[in-house]
């Protein structure tokens, strides 16, 4: 089991190299992160996966993306979320790994119908803590409940969820052991951040069938 | 005064946080200032109110904050929220919890720059080059007022 961080933004996007978020991530308890855009090279210490964000108006344009050589490259895709329609349409294509910045979305924009498929594709949903540590007032409080709204639909249909820090920064970086705490605002237990922590390792390695080598 | 006999007395927990970035003397009140308003922005008044935290101590990149016992875990996750001291952006990293300040004490490890600071040129701007165990190198942008720092490693430094 994985304890991965699953969005963090190195240099140039933000201000701390990728071999110095990897230090400061092995030091917080993770085992791996998930580096968001061209990682170049990897450096020691925590397993870093290279992730794609595909920011997209229409499903075409997701799917057309999807192909690009950006996109297969990466280990795990993400997809910034929409509306119902776009969402209910994306955790059914092939090659999307994760749905993110839901809390930026319009309420019940991420709904059963949703979730049932997520659960069926395998795709999971992103939870950044980043709104819950950065934001004040009313910006905190509906990320808030949209977590909780989507924590609800995670325990009727078994859809996987992600945790991370949206770190641009080791300043904005948090422990595993913050995390729970962060979690728990929304009602998390201890045992389901455990599970999503260590989700993404699932979600780009899914079990398979046993093969017979010959 | 007389001082409340010990049995009547609340019963405290001090938090033990390290202050992200290293290197830089932190005024106490403005550390208090910055926990009271994040606590008070996650829980609300009342619970910390109830929770009573003050920052008792703040030095070497450390600081210790007391609060009242069994609202220890919800000051520490209002730690996790705090950005900024004094318009500063910083990190608070959560160490350790316990019942007495000495035993706090022992798990502080002064974390000081190795060498003299040195200096580098990206581009137009001059960076202070500051060096601390286990590879990692701080940038801080040289100038007077917002100074942007950067979070290297010796490596990454050598590649540039």
């Amino acid at each position: 089991m994985k304890i991965t961080d699953a969005s963090i933004h190195p240099y140039p996007v933000g201000d701390s190299t990728l071999a110095r978020m990897a230090l400061e991530a092995a030091g917080l308890g993770f085992d791996s992160i998930v580096a968001i855009g061209d990682v170049g090279h990897r450096p020691d210490g925590p397993e870093v996966l290279r992730g794609a964000v595909i920011s997209a108006a229409s499903q075409k344009e997701v799917i057309k993306q999807v192909r690009e050589p950006a996109a297969r490259r990466a280990d795990v895709v993400y997809v910034n979320a929409g509306d119902i329609s776009f969402n209910r349409s994306i955790v059914t294509l092939k090659g999307v790994h994760v749905v993110r910045s839901i809390h930026a979305t319009r309420r019940n924009a991420f709904d059963h119908v949703a979730a049932r498929s997520a659960a069926e594709h395998n795709v999971a949903v992103d939870l950044s803590m980043a709104p819950i540590i950065q934001l004040r007032g009313t910006k905190r409080q509906r990320a808030l409940q949209r977590y909780t709204d989507i924590l609800s639909l995670q325990r009727r249909y078994g859809f996987p969820l992600t945790i991370s820090s949206g770190a641009r920064s080791i300043l904005e970086q948090r422990s595993v052991r913050d995390l729970r705490g962060l979690c728990a605002l929304f009602g998390m237990t201890g045992e389901e951040v455990s599970e999503a922590l260590s989700s993404i390792d699932r979600i780009t390695r899914p079990d398979q069938p046993v093969k017979v080598v010959r | 005064m007389k001082p409340r006999p010990p049995a009547m007395r609340a019963k405290r927990r001090y938090i033990l946080a390290r202050i992200l970035p290293y290197g830089v003397a932190w005024d106490q009140k403005q550390v208090y200032l910055s926990v009271i308003e994040a606590a008070t922005s996650l829980w609300g008044d009342a619970a910390i109110g109830f929770a009573q935290p003050a920052v008792v101590f703040c030095d070497g990149g450390y600081i210790v904050v007391r609060c009242r016992r069994g609202t220890e875990k919800d000051i520490a996750t209002a730690l996790a929220t705090v950005n900024a001291i004094a318009d500063a952006r910083v990190a608070l990293r959560t160490v350790a919890t316990s019942g007495t300040i000495h035993a706090l004490r022992r798990r502080m490890k002064p974390i000081r720059p190795l060498s003299e600071a040195g200096e580098v040129k990206f581009g137009e701007t001059y960076f202070t080059v500051y060096r601390y165990p286990r590879q990692k190198v701080d940038l801080v942008e040289k100038g007077i007022k917002h100074q942007k720092s950067l979070f290297f490693t010796e490596v990454d430094l050598e590649e540039r």
